[in-house]
């Protein structure tokens, strides 16, 4: 009774097992290397960011979509694993996209607020004159 | 700016409607944020800075839309409208990154007027005290030469044989004073005579010692030393005769030469 269970877990493994391959197959090379680029998007971004609040969310679903894409790829599911990886690639720009915006705002910001400033400095004298 | 403000609360409003419509039957969240967003980066007039972007958000929109027509599935669907959103979203960003760099460039060429203008201003703020000075010397009746104005002070101002300053020249000391002040770009060269009474080496003491009690009283009340220069030129220098009293006492004089034009140092030699 044990060995008939035994071989029968066996063979439905194996059928399971094989299923899985055929219906997914392997993970061709190509979409390894677009898995491996969006790593690297996301440590580039990561870089970019620093300490930015801006791009922080993006950041980290861009970090959630490439775990996403590593299960897919163990997982063997080229597709699941192509679309997350292009997806953490893309958030990782946007992530990266953010921070810079972000930083040439807060520069024209504190270039206009320092201009106003000049502006109120260089006229006291002249308005308390006239 | 409003329509970056639009195109981000159109996102989150879409997400959030994406978040609830579980079961999206005919409309596909992600494809209505897709449509709304790409035409609208498309249509910048800052474009050109996210070509790419913009052009990638295209070809997936339109891929997203015509899955839609064939009746593809949805899931297929809606990674397309994500690709192409998330396109739109970063040409977005780009657009605005742009856009601050042109605040940013503009701001520089405003700073620097206005740095240009408070330049101005205060080189006008100068010639107004250049004047005053011009003023206060006309009215203390200073002569112009061809060495500068030349204020006199007169030996009636110091104790006699002594180089102390009398209070009688207070009132005169403390205007000259207050008027380099204020133009700290003029210079004042002071020069002690005597008239020809006694020995030289006395007559060149007391005429340096003199002019050292000016340049003193000068800086006592502010002036910076760097505006001041003092000699002694003894009875090289009379004005009048030293054969009589009245131009001996003429000769007896502390003369305060200013330059006229800023900056310019006085010659020193007695031309």
């Amino acid at each position: 009774m044990s060995i008939s269970f035994r071989s029968l877990t066996l063979v439905a493994g194996a059928a399971a097992s094989l299923l899985t391959l055929t219906a997914c197959g392997g993970v061709s090379e190509l979409t390894r290397q677009e898995v491996a680029r969006s790593e690297t998007a996301v440590k580039q971004a990561q870089q970019s960011l620093g300490s930015s609040e801006a791009g922080a969310i993006e950041l980290q679903q861009a970090k959630d979509y490439f775990t996403q894409a590593q299960k897919a790829v163990e997982e063997q599911n080229e597709t699941r694993a192509q679309r997350y990886a292009k997806q953490a690639e893309l958030s990782a720009q946007l992530a990266t996209a953010k921070a810079q915006n972000a930083s040439a705002r807060k520069a024209a910001d504190e270039l206009l607020a320092s201009i106003q400033t000049l502006r109120q400095e260089t006229n006291r004298p002249a308005t308390s004159q006239q | 700016m409003k329509r970056t403000h639009n195109l981000i609360l159109g996102l989150a409003m879409a997400t959030a409607m994406a978040a609830c419509s579980s079961t999206p039957d005919k409309t596909i969240a992600e494809l209505e944020t897709a449509r709304a967003v790409v035409p609208q980066v498309e249509s910048s007039p800052r474009a050109g800075v996210a070509a790419e972007n913009i052009s990638n958000a295209r070809k997936a929109l339109d891929e997203a839309n015509r899955m839609v027509e064939k009746g593809g599935k949805i899931d297929d669907i809606r990674y397309e409208a994500t690709v192409a959103a998330t396109h739109a979203q970063i040409a977005n960003e780009k657009i605005l990154e742009a856009q601050a760099k042109d605040e940013i460039a503009k701001g520089e060429g405003e700073r620097q007027q206005v740095l240009a203008q408070a330049r101005d201003r205060e080189a006008e703020a100068a010639r107004t005290r250049a004047q005053s000075l011009e003023q206060e010397l006309k009215d203390l009746k200073a002569t112009k030469t061809d060495r500068g104005l030349v204020l006199t002070l007169g030996d009636v101002l110091f104790d006699t044989g002594k180089a102390t300053l009398k209070p009688g020249a207070f009132s005169t000391i403390d205007r000259l004073a207050q008027a380099l002040k204020e133009d700290p770009n003029r210079r004042v060269l002071i020069e002690g005579h005597t008239d020809s009474v006694g020995s030289d080496e006395f007559n060149q003491q007391l005429s340096e010692n003199r002019a050292m009690s000016v340049q003193s009283a000068l800086m006592q009340r502010g002036v910076s030393g760097g505006q001041i220069n003092s000699l002694g030129k003894g009875e090289s220098t009379p004005v009048a005769s030293n054969d009589n009293a009245a131009g001996r006492q003429q000769n007896r004089r502390v003369e305060l030469i200013f330059t006229e034009v800023a900056g310019q140092r006085v010659a020193t030699d007695g031309s």
